[in-house]
């Protein structure tokens, strides 16, 4: 593979000189004439209770008031923010059991942040100053705010048709049992010589990012609804808000801004009903609605938090003879993804380990907490933090080297993936936990460790984790692209796949160069206007490059082939028998005879006849590739974390010393770019492990939606960092690339805690691990 | 609310402005003189999307500056660090270190590293990220954003720092 050219290489990013000046338009950004300013009044006294009177007369009158709305005011359809729905078969939806149960405005509040009107004025501050006129008077009712409150029998019903506050179990009909499972689990706990087992729990974690929501919406004399986003979703979005406001696709158009970070938290709807509702109220005029951090955080989705059980069990000789485990989630106020991350989390689970037998259930209980939804890793995150710290538990008994253990027994090519029946397809698991331990000294470190006492004490622990690149067969993963040859032998490639700044533009735009053997700059990625662009399930489960890019080689290869089949016509030639270089095709062998791709664009637009006698010269008509496509597989990428940390035994406090990552990747099509998502995922995976969690009051008042109270790992807290990019080139993916959007904040997860476990002995059960909870757990152990 | 006829001089070009009492420097660079370069990240001063800099290399947030405050003041924003059709050398840095991802923060990091480095051109290491504080990035977990500083301090002599923001 020595003869690529621009894949593996580190091209100047597509994006970076108009984000580096601040040119790139976020759609906090975008300005236009007559915009008028929405702001959305929230609940923020009760996170449940029944909205028993709204007037909003006061507010009507004031200055700068265009119109005020109403929950009547709008459209009553229901809807599901997340477009998890639209990414299953229709029956597999029906079988999953996903319900629209969001309303633009309620009267019902249930949780913290509930929208309950909207004031549209000519300024936002017009808007804002009106929206506090708004009267509103509310009946308080009990709060639930877990798994555990919201199941109680007396408990009031989020929904009739979600009996028990119960959003989702895995269905009887394909999870016989309600569980995703192998093998027969309870005879395989009677032949383990050893069982561990333990409840956990897991946080709920924020994307934060950096850029709030920020939405525009125009209702246009053609009767158009437009709106400027920067969701991750364009082609979804689009088709969801066709459904909700009863509109055919061909009269909405979502124009994707640049994105300022997703990390799940715009993967489906957020307040794009809301804008669109708002300006659908007011023809004619664009009306912008701007998000502060505040309400960002509790109107977008965060990563699903709940009590996670696991139980493993096994043989004297380090044998997995049994896992089960089951993961109740607090899932929110509203269904959204209830169904997917209860499933996913249990997928990666099973993905493992080669267990003899495995039972995973997942439930999704409705609670007074605002949404959760998808945030990188999608239940993965969650699984490393119980599954590792399960497994090291194992290795102490056991009394066996944490990676030796991993190396027997992780699946490997050939062993089912997270998807039952899916085997996989490459793995360089080995090689990752290989150049890890080398890399960070394991054992001379693990050894080293044994026995301290002190106040500081250091400790080393190990992680992996198995994802995936797009959800295939899961979801029905799908991207159309075009790929439009200019007169100039330049290309345009036209697709909906959104770059939420992980670089995919970048990456995509060098999977077309290198199919066409074109130059880098001779390629153009125009994306996210859905008028124009065909289908793209959009950016979620670390699928852009690997389906995206699938997409891009199609096309591309498509124009490539058109180009050689008129060369080959005009040379007289066979195609078998030419070759491009520098973007002129010769003949093998035939040194005089070629001609550029240049002459054949050009001959196909401008010159394709003669005018004096109607001749054809060349072959007439413009080239354009085009692939709707489907991948075969799911390119599974595979990592493994060491982290070392030092834990103060007075105080709690651990500090991250260094961390190790080696992951997986197939092929890295721009080093920077995946080192940058590791890096990225690091601080996520830390902060998950360590700090980061959204609390709330026993009335369900949130108590930290925001950077001042939500501890984030800043720049001193980061640890030194040491990514391994392994390359392992998988066979389906473009130029054997595999995702790796989502994959570094999983390991980062369970090597951080089962450092800490080795540095002062003991396993603390509850995600982030605070000094609090150390000091808890070392006074108990006293 | 009062309102205050104010100067500024924004990127080397002088502006005049009506803004009331409460208006902040944030949002009269937005949404009076459309310098969308700058970022509303929270509001409250813990984000540093808002980073400017102030009569040459004082950093401030502009969320917690109010733009009455400012009558007189020279601002330099991300837009303004160009010379010549030329980047600035720390934007040159972000760029070749990979630093920039979602690019949110971008604008602002690049205005307080050059306020950093104006203060301290040499820094170490510890001296970068406890400079970086006040500035969130939530892609790069900083790794590259360091780098990026300290690629930056070797292209940087002390003259071509300090010429931005005259």
């Amino acid at each position: 593979m020595s003869d690529l050219t621009v894949v593996g290489k580190r091209v100047e990013r597509v994006d970076v000189r108009a984000k580096v000046t601040g040119g790139a338009v976020y759609a906090a950004d975008v300005q236009m004439a007559g915009m008028l300013y929405g702001k959305i009044v929230r609940c923020y006294d009760y996170a449940h209770a029944r909205v028993t009177e709204l007037d909003l007369s006061k507010a009507a009158k004031c200055k700068g008031v265009i119109k005020v709305l109403g929950p009547k005011d709008v459209t009553q359809k229901e809807y599901n923010g997340s477009v998890l729905d639209m990414m299953v078969s229709s029956d597999m939806r029906g079988i999953l059991g996903d319900i629209d149960d969001q309303s633009i405005f309620t009267t019902h509040v249930k949780h913290y942040g509930d929208a309950i009107a909207a004031v549209i004025a000519t300024s936002e501050e017009a808007a804002e100053r009106a929206a506090e006129k708004i009267i509103v008077t509310y009946e308080e009712l009990p709060v639930y705010l877990t798994a555990e409150a919201a199941r109680q029998s007396d408990a009031r019903q989020f929904r009739p048709e979600k009996p028990g506050n119960l959003a989702f179990q895995l269905p009887e009909m394909a999870f016989p049992d309600n569980a995703y499972a192998w093998g027969e689990v309870d005879k395989s706990f009677e032949e383990a010589d050893i069982i561990v087992e333990d409840t956990f729990y897991v946080p709920k974690q924020k994307q934060c990012q950096m850029e709030p929501g920020a939405y525009i919406a125009l209702y246009d004399d053609q009767e158009r609804l437009n709106c400027w986003t920067s969701t991750q979703m364009p082609k979804l979005v689009q088709k969801k808000l066709a459904n909700l406001f009863e509109l055919p696709m061909t009269r909405v158009r979502i124009n994707a801004t640049v994105i300022g970070g997703g990390f799940g938290a715009r993967l489906g709807m957020v307040l794009e009903p809301e804008t669109c509702a708002l300006a659908m109220a007011v023809p004619g005029r664009p009306v912008k609605v701007l998000s502060t951090r505040e309400e960002d955080w509790v109107t977008s989705p965060s990563r699903h938090p709940g009590k996670y059980w696991m139980k493993m069990g096994f043989k004297k000789d380090g044998t997995p003879v049994a896992c089960d485990a089951k993961f109740e989630n607090y899932k929110g106020a509203y269904y959204m993804d209830a169904s997917g991350t209860a499933f996913t989390t249990g997928a990666w689970l099973g993905g493992m380990y080669k267990f003899d037998s495995l039972r995973y259930r997942g439930e999704s209980y409705y609670t007074n907490q605002s949404v959760c939804g998808a945030f990188r890793g999608y239940g993965n995150p969650q699984t490393n933090f119980v599954m590792e710290q399960m497994v090291d538990r194992g290795c102490a008994a056991l009394g066996v080297d944490p990676i030796e253990w991993r190396k027997k027994w992780h699946k490997t090519i050939g062993d089912d993936g997270w998807c039952i029946g899916v085997p996989y397809n490459s793995c360089a698991l080995d090689e990752c936990l290989d150049r890890a331990a080398k890399a960070i000294g394991w054992t001379e470190k693990r050894a080293k460790y044994k026995n301290q006492t002190g106040t500081i004490r250091r400790g080393i622990g190990v992680s992996v984790m198995n994802h995936t690149s797009g959800a295939m067969p899961m979801l029905l993963e799908h991207t159309v692209c075009d790929a439009l040859l200019h007169q100039d032998a330049t290309v345009t490639l036209n697709l909906a796949c959104s770059d939420m700044g992980q670089g995919s533009h970048t990456t995509l735009r060098q999977v077309a160069a290198e199919t066409l053997g074109f130059p880098y700059a001779d390629v153009h990625i125009a994306a996210g206007d859905t008028d124009a662009a065909g289908f793209d399930i959009g950016a979620h489960a670390s699928r852009t490059l690997y389906v995206g890019g699938g997409a891009v080689k199609q096309a591309c290869e498509d124009v490539r082939k058109q180009i050689f089949d008129r060369a080959a016509l005009e040379l007289g030639e066979a195609v078998g028998n030419l070759y491009m270089e520098d973007k002129v095709i010769h003949v093998k062998g035939a040194s005089n005879k070629s001609i550029s791709v240049q002459t054949i664009a050009d001959q196909g637009v401008n010159n394709f006849m003669n005018p004096e006698n109607g001749e054809l010269i060349g072959q007439p008509g413009q080239i354009q590739g085009y692939a709707s496509f489907f991948p075969p597989h799911n390119a599974p990428p595979f990592g493994a974390s060491i982290a070392e940390v030092e834990v103060d035994m007075e105080t709690g406090e651990v500090k991250v010393i260094e961390l190790v990552n080696a992951h997986d990747v197939g092929r890295a099509i721009h080093p920077g770019i995946v080192e940058g998502q590791l890096d990225g995922g690091a601080q996520q995976g830390l902060g998950m492990a360590l700090t980061e969690e959204t609390y709330y009051d026993e009335k369900g008042i949130c108590l930290n939606n925001s950077f001042t109270d939500y501890k984030m790992l800043g720049p001193s807290d980061m640890p030194k960092i040491t990514n391994i990019l392994v390359e392992n080139p998988d066979p389906t993916g473009p130029f054997g690339a595999k995702g790796v959007g989502e994959a570094g904040i999983v390991p980062p997860v369970g090597a951080t805690a089962n450092a800490i476990f080795n540095a002062i002995g003991i396993q603390i059960l509850e995600a982030p691990i605070t000094p609090e909870k150390i000091l808890e757990a070392l006074a108990e152990k006293d | 609310m009062k309102k205050h006829a104010i100067t500024l001089t924004v990127n080397g070009e002088e502006r005049d402005l009506i803004v009331p009492s409460n208006r902040t420097l944030l949002d009269a660079l937005r949404d009076d003189l459309g310098y969308t370069d700058t970022k509303y990240g929270c509001g409250t001063g813990e984000c540093g999307a808002c980073t400017i800099l102030v009569d040459g290399m004082t950093t401030i947030n502009g969320c917690l500056t109010l733009a009455a405050t400012m009558n007189g003041k020279s601002i330099t924003t991300a837009a303004g660090l160009a010379r010549n059709g030329h980047l600035h050398p720390v934007q040159e840095a972000f760029i070749e270190n990979d630093a920039i991802q979602c690019g949110f923060c971008t604008p602002g990091m690049v205005l307080k590293t050059i306020s950093l480095l104006d203060e301290n051109p040499r820094p170490t290491e510890a001296e970068i990220r406890h400079g970086l504080e006040g500035n969130i990035c939530r892609c790069t977990g900083y790794t590259k954003i360091v780098e990026a500083v300290q690629d930056a301090s070797r292209r940087i002599t002390g003259s071509n720092v300090s010429a931005i923001g005259e």
